[in-house]
């Protein structure tokens, strides 16, 4: 899909400080999986998937997946934050390919 | 009360929490990055039967029975193996002296078991997980919960995948 | 390398069911505006072999043999046939139960329950024939009733795979063999999932309106640029429909598909676009182009939540509706099926296909269309589903555009009405 790289963070409406929140974010992205040729032998290429998620608030990195070709193609992924101080929550998407997606929303408390 | 059910209502409620309006929502930009993927992530996701992916990861440390403390949610029926929402909650403290360091999710018949593995830390303030995999068909799937201490806990739900009936 | 020569030159395409003016006065000749995958169209190789043009990976198999839903289509029903089992052959249990299980045959396992831990995922919409033997039936009434069961019940569901050439006589005896092999006590399941009438039900995929679950948000999103792009005459869609989709669209869904006088047919919002769009920005807006479905996603986004209040009180409408309501029971393609047959809840709708729960059209099931594929990762609109429902079923399919599947698709949406769009769906 054209799409690849477009991210969706999404966060609780009301923040209070220090709620524990919970974050959902997804990528469109193709995961893309092993291939077999006609005779069953895996294709040997650079298989293009994320590897790499890295949570940031505040500066910090604060979680971090590493994933492989067994998750979904567009995958959405879910973590829990304790929402300290208001500021900036990035989730960068890395794939195998050296491509880096990004998405961002600004924590705020009501 | 049915498993499968759990789940949509867990989800349900999750979002409900989050709140329909005034959702913070935000474009991604892609940006290319100079160098390959990091070592450790390739190594992760491997071609290889489960005996050798969990020696390999885990080196053959004990686990114990972590259904007191892991929370797995995940469809007891799969319609469709591409798309499966995987989530995980363990009941543990997230404080710097003592907190869940990795959750990794395994999916037993896969050619690559190693789902994911995420590093949490005590900002985290909940140790939780959510994620969509994939299962090559009807199979176990395990929840591992490393804890700073380095113990290790292990919870097995089976799934059970369909095809499609006559097609669509 | 052989220079080949171009393709296309060589090649007869065939129209597949357009609606005609011949037997119908009252419907226009209706030329595809659909993508070339999209208009049901069989081509003629050099060779003389004919090849079905569809989208990639689906099969390519003619099934021209069979009848459509076309309106210029007027054979009938293939006939009742009564068959007798041929004599000299001896039937052969185990390759019985290897043609029930062969998913690339009937499938038997489908609709029909029977013993065994590889059965998986068998479906509920026919008999459990656990125990079939203990009835201690004929052999030739069960062959009969492979070969063609409307000898026996008119109505049934089941396809008449003896006579429309599904199976062979000889494949028929040995499945006769096999289901004469299954007799009682039941065993204990090992796995109450295994046995389709007390599997738990699949639970879905989540929030469809949640852009961090359904990518389908995120596709109609992106239609945002379409709207706004000027086309060749100078216009854009916002040009003329100010304040964005959401203000200008909010509510026209609704009335979806409708019998439209300016082009003497029913249409749904992605036929409308296949014309309007060239009219207006002068740039094309192919049915099953990804350009189209987002769009009409985007629009109908705009009506969410809020009843489906479709019009079928005029003479042409009405008209419409009941040609789409006869579509709905008419029997077509290499099994002999209807829609009606597997999607209302007498018959099918409510029990398993497989591991696929079937849908109940009589409940609605329009209205969260275009709807995100989990399983192929694309959205599909009703039109793609319809073409897509022709595979099993052995019928080549119309173009996504033809009057009969609007005509069909508006019979569907009066199940809907009152009921609040819901798109993007999202489904397996």
């Amino acid at each position: 899909m054209s799409d690849i790289g477009k991210v969706r963070l999404r966060v609780p409406a009301s923040i209070k400080a220090g709620d524990v929140i919970r974050v959902r974010c997804l990528v469109i992205h193709p995961m893309e999986r092993i291939e077999r040729d006609k005779a069953g032998k895996i294709i040997d290429k650079k298989y293009q998937y994320i590897d790499t998620v890295t949570v940031t608030y505040l500066g910090k990195t604060i979680a971090t997946f590493d994933t492989t070709q067994s998750v979904s193609e567009n995958p959405f992924f879910a973590f829990a934050v304790k929402a300290t101080d208001p500021g900036k929550l990035t989730v960068s998407f890395h794939d195998t390919h050296g491509q880096k997606y990004e998405g961002s929303v600004d924590i705020a408390f009501s | 009360m049915r498993q499968g059910h759990d789940t949509g209502l867990t989800r349900r409620a999750a979002l409900g929490a989050l709140g329909t309006v005034g959702v913070a929502v935000s474009l991604g930009g892609v940006v290319t990055l100079g160098g390959a993927a990091p070592a450790a992530a390739q190594a992760l996701g491997q071609n290889e039967p489960l005996e050798a992916a969990l020696k390999r990861v885990f080196g053959g440390r004990p686990m114990k029975d972590g259904s007191g403390m892991i929370k797995l949610d995940i469809p007891l029926i799969a319609e469709n193996g591409a798309v499966v929402p995987v989530g995980v909650e363990v009941n543990a403290p997230m404080t710097p002296q003592s907190y869940v360091k990795h959750i990794y999710i395994v999916a037993d018949k896969n050619r690559i078991p190693i789902v994911t593995r995420v590093a949490l830390t005590p900002a985290s303030g909940q140790a939780y997980m959510g994620a969509n995999i994939r299962l090559g068909e009807t199979t176990d799937v395990r929840a591992i919960v490393e804890q700073s201490d380095g113990t290790l806990l292990a919870l097995t739900r089976e799934v059970k995948v369909t095809v499609g009936g006559c097609g669509g | 390398m052989r220079r080949r020569p171009m393709r296309w030159l060589a090649v007869l395409v065939l129209s597949a069911g357009c609606a005609t003016a011949a037997d119908r006065p009252s419907l226009p000749r209706w030329t595809s505006r659909a993508v070339p995958e999209a208009r049901g169209d069989v081509r003629v190789e050099p060779d003389g072999r004919r090849v079905a043009v569809r989208y990639p990976g689906w099969t390519t198999r003619d099934f021209a043999r069979f009848r459509t839903y076309a309106y210029d289509d007027t054979r009938p029903e293939p006939p009742v046939q009564r068959a007798t089992m041929p004599a000299g052959v001896t039937g052969d249990p185990e390759r019985g139960r290897a043609l029930f299980l062969d998913r690339v045959k009937g499938p038997c396992t489908g609709c029909h329950l029977v013993p065994g831990d590889d059965v998986w995922p068998a479906g509920s919409v026919g008999p459990d024939l656990s125990t079939l033997a203990d009835r201690k039936l004929a052999d030739a009434y069960l062959y009969q009733q492979l070969w063609d069961p409307r000898v026996t019940f008119p109505k049934t569901v089941m396809p008449p795979w003896g006579a429309q050439g599904v199976f062979t006589p000889e494949e028929i005896v040995h499945l006769v063999a096999y289901l004469q092999t299954l007799r009682g006590p039941v065993v204990a399941e090992k796995d109450p999932d295994r046995n389709p009438f007390t599997r738990r039900k699949p639970v879905g995929f989540g929030d469809n309106l949640d852009p961090t679950n359904n990518p389908a948000v995120l596709r109609a999103e992106s239609a945002e640029t379409t709207w706004g792009r000027r086309g060749p005459t100078g216009k854009s869609c916002a040009d003329c429909h100010a304040g964005g989709t959401e203000k200008s669209m909010r509510g026209v869904a609704t009335r979806y598909p409708k019998y439209v006088e300016a082009y003497r047919r029913v249409m749904s919002i992605e036929d409308f676009l296949t014309v309007h769009g060239p009219e207006t920005t002068g740039a094309p807006l192919l049915i099953e182009s990804a350009a189209n479905v987002d769009l009409a996603m985007l629009i109908k986004m705009a009506s969410d939540g809020m009843p489906v209040v479709i019009d079928t009180t005029s003479a042409p409408a009405r008209a419409a509706l009941a040609r789409g309501e006869a579509t709905f029971h008419r029997r077509v393609g290499e099994r002999n099926h209807a829609c009606v047959d597997c999607h209302t809840p007498d018959r099918g709708a409510g029990k398993f296909l497989g591991g696929r729960l079937l849908g109940d059209a009589t409940a609605g099931l329009t209205r969260h269309l275009p709807t995100w594929r989990t399983s192929l990762n694309d959205a599909w609109d009703m039109r793609k589903r319809f073409q897509w429902c022709m595979t099993p079923l052995g019928a080549n399919m119309l173009a996504a555009d033809s009057i009969e599947y609007a005509e069909l698709e508006l019979y569907l949406t009066q199940f809907d009405n009152g009921k609040p769009l819901n798109v993007p769906g999202i489904r397996h």
